[in-house]
């Protein structure tokens, strides 16, 4: 018999029971799906996170931050906490340094004689924008005159201009950060095209770093930020500068290069995830069990109530080896059908995933192979118990029996 | 051709033992036609069955063209089956969910023959019965006589070297009858060795030979003067 003759047959015998086959293949198509989607969606929440932590890295910077502390909120006695005034002194002497810059950031209130409303409020050099993922939309970003002077001018995002201004041109307006009064110099718009700027990507002021430092002198410098000029070794040159920091800070280990910091949290990340990838999989992968189980019911009813059809096929000639591949192409075929469909669906909700949320949900080629490969071996398993006793029939009992 | 030593076969049936054939000692040679007659019950399709290599007897030997059937793997049976033996069950035994076509194709199909040829030979096995315009019908959309004739067909197939047939004429008319009989009088002309169960005298009088089956033990077994139609 043929392969093409046993894939027809067994196509034939599925259509004859169309509904109970369809029935059969849910418990490996939902199985398969739930696998598909879950691997997709969990490499996606991944990659997102991933890829937002990097995109925070500005290119020929180097960023130095105080080390991290033992527990979230707990420095060891005497530890040093953030960065004083000699401490950039110190960086900008180093060769290959182009600019030494520094950013605040915190929460405070703004306020126009009409509206008080809770910002974040970013403090930092003039070009900020370039590292900071922000445009200029209208008005002008502060200059570096701005920042040497403590300027008291302030940019605030489209939002927030809208919350506080509505249609009022928001530019020259007067607003009050902190309890000092502010000029509006211009308006800002968010580059930041990944998932998360939806979540943290609240209403924000932006002014220079000087400014931001008188208005809120309890804010502490923790992160320093290094501009190098182009070519320059950024992994020896923020050795040399950390091993500085700490001898003139008296203290080994005071400060660290911040991508340790951020290659720690990807890394933690990438665990957390694939354990959670894990968790749901291994659930899946019962349901899969499960509908493995089903079909291997239902083979065994089809079986028995074939057992004449089997007696007859024998009769005409039948080996045994030709019953037993009947049911087990027919066994296979249910599961990888029901498994490509799985497969279809999966893709199908991965994609929605991706549409609705922005995640990069995206499907690999080894999860599809891997779980049509899968299904295939549970029709293998599944199957062969039954197709094996059709096989192992006598053709005179099988023929008598009612 | 075909030698039965001594062959008995036993059922259990709960506590007791039934003994359905009982000592069967019969030799068939190539090229004979052979009706087997007998009251119901007396064990004709049991030992047709032992025939057809469908069943094992309890004791004694069966000796097909040379070969001892009891020593035989279940493939050298399967293609034995296939190849050698043509059988007509007493109730058709036809697979329900296929057509007359494809359930005369099946023997062939097991037997590797190409798809095209196949269909051709089914289709000419079934004009030849005069089923050329039901050949997609199924079993159910069938007569008795016409199941009957897609039964024979589908036995026919491999050209097998013998045919058994259990009852052939008993769903038809004693006119169709006596036309089956007539084809298997044509066939045991071109060699093929036949075997046919009935109850029928008049059925039984086409074979040149008639075996008389009582209680499970041959009672009679007579050549007929050339058989009534030669
Ligand atoms: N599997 C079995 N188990 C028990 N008894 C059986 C079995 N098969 C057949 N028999 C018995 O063997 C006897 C002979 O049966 P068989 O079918 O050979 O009769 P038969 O001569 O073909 O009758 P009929 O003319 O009615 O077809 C019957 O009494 C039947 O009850
Ligand atoms: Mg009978």
């Amino acid at each position: 018999m043929s392969a093409g003759e046993m894939l027809l047959s067994a196509l034939t015998s599925l259509r004859a029971n169309l509904l109970r086959s369809s029935l059969t293949m849910l418990g490996i198509f939902i199985g398969v799906a739930s696998i598909i989607a879950i691997v997709a969606i969990g490499k996606g929440g991944q990659t997102a996170i991933v890829s937002t932590i990097e995109s925070q890295r500005v290119q020929n910077t180097i960023q130095i931050i105080p080390s991290e502390l033992v527990a979230p909120g707990l420095p060891q006695p005497g530890q040093i906490l953030q960065f004083s005034q000699s401490d950039f002194d110190l960086a900008r002497t180093f060769p290959g340094v182009q600019n030494v810059y520094y950013t605040l950031y915190g929460t405070a209130t703004i306020q126009t004689p009409t509206k008080s409303l809770s910002i974040s409020v970013d403090g930092g050099p003039s070009y900020l924008n370039e590292i900071g993922h922000f445009a200029v939309v209208s008005g002008r970003m502060y200059t570096q005159a701005d920042v040497i002077a403590h300027r008291r001018v302030v940019l605030i995002n489209q939002s927030l201009a809208q919350k506080l201004f509505g249609a009022q041109n928001p530019i020259g307006q007067v607003v009050s950060i902190g309890g000092v009064p502010l000029q509006v110099i211009g308006v800002t718009q968010s580059t930041q095209v990944n998932f998360l700027s939806a979540v943290y990507g609240s209403d924000t002021a932006y002014m220079p770093a000087t400014t931001c430092a008188d208005l809120f002198p309890n804010w502490g410098i923790t992160e320093m930020d290094i501009q190098t000029y182009p070519g320059v070794n950024k992994a020896q040159l923020s050795k040399r500068i950390v091993l500085a920091l700490n001898i003139h800070d008296h203290q080994a280990g005071a400060f660290e290069d911040s991508s340790g910091f951020l290659l720690g949290i990807e890394k933690t990340v990438g665990t957390v995830t694939r354990i959670l990838t894990l968790v749901i999989g291994a659930i899946a992968g019962i349901a899969l069990l499960v509908g493995g189980i089903g079909v291997m019911n239902i083979m065994l009813v089809s079986v028995t109530e074939r057992t004449q059809e089997i007696g007859i096929r024998m009769s005409l000639g039948a080996t045994r080896k030709a019953i037993l591949l009947q049911f087990l192409v027919e066994s296979v075929m249910i599961t990888l059908i029901g498994g490509g469909c799985g497969i279809g669906l999966g893709v199908l909700v991965a994609a929605i995933v991706h549409w609705l949320s922005g995640l990069p949900a995206a499907v690999s080629w080894w999860a599809v192979a891997g779980s049509f490969v899968f299904s295939g071996v549970i029709g293998v398993l599944c199957g062969l118990y039954p197709a094996n006793k059709a096989a192992r029939l006598n053709p005179i009992d099988a023929l008598r029996y009612e | 051709m075909i030698e039965l030593q001594h062959v008995s076969k036993r059922y259990r049936v709960g506590p007791e033992e039934l003994e359905v054939l009982r000592g069967i000692d019969l030799t068939i040679r190539a090229g004979e036609f052979v009706s087997i007659m007998g009251p119901s019950g007396s064990g004709k399709s049991t030992l047709m069955h032992i025939l057809g290599c469908l069943d094992t007897p309890t004791t004694g030997t069966y000796t097909l063209r040379g070969r001892a059937v009891q020593m035989l793997s279940s493939t050298e049976l399967a293609q034995l089956r296939n190849q050698q033996i043509g059988f007509v069950f007493q109730n058709f035994q036809l697979l329900p969910r296929m057509s007359a076509l494809r359930n005369v194709e099946l023997p062939l199909v097991y037997a590797g023959v190409q798809s095209r040829l196949r269909r051709e030979r089914a289709e000419a096995l079934l004009a030849q019965m005069g089923l050329q315009d039901r050949i997609h019908h199924l079993p159910n959309e069938l007569s008795g006589g016409q199941k009957q004739r897609v039964a024979i067909a589908r036995a026919l197939a491999n050209e097998p070297a013998i045919l058994l047939a259990d009852e052939p004429t008993g769903a038809l008319d004693s006119v169709t009858g006596q036309d089956i009989m007539q084809l298997f009088r044509s066939l045991n002309d071109t060699g093929v060795t036949v075997v046919v169960i009935t109850h029928d005298a008049n059925v039984a009088s086409v074979a040149d030979r008639i075996v008389f089956l009582q209680d499970g033990q041959v009672t009679d077994d007579s050549q007929q003067s050339g058989g009534s139609q030669r």
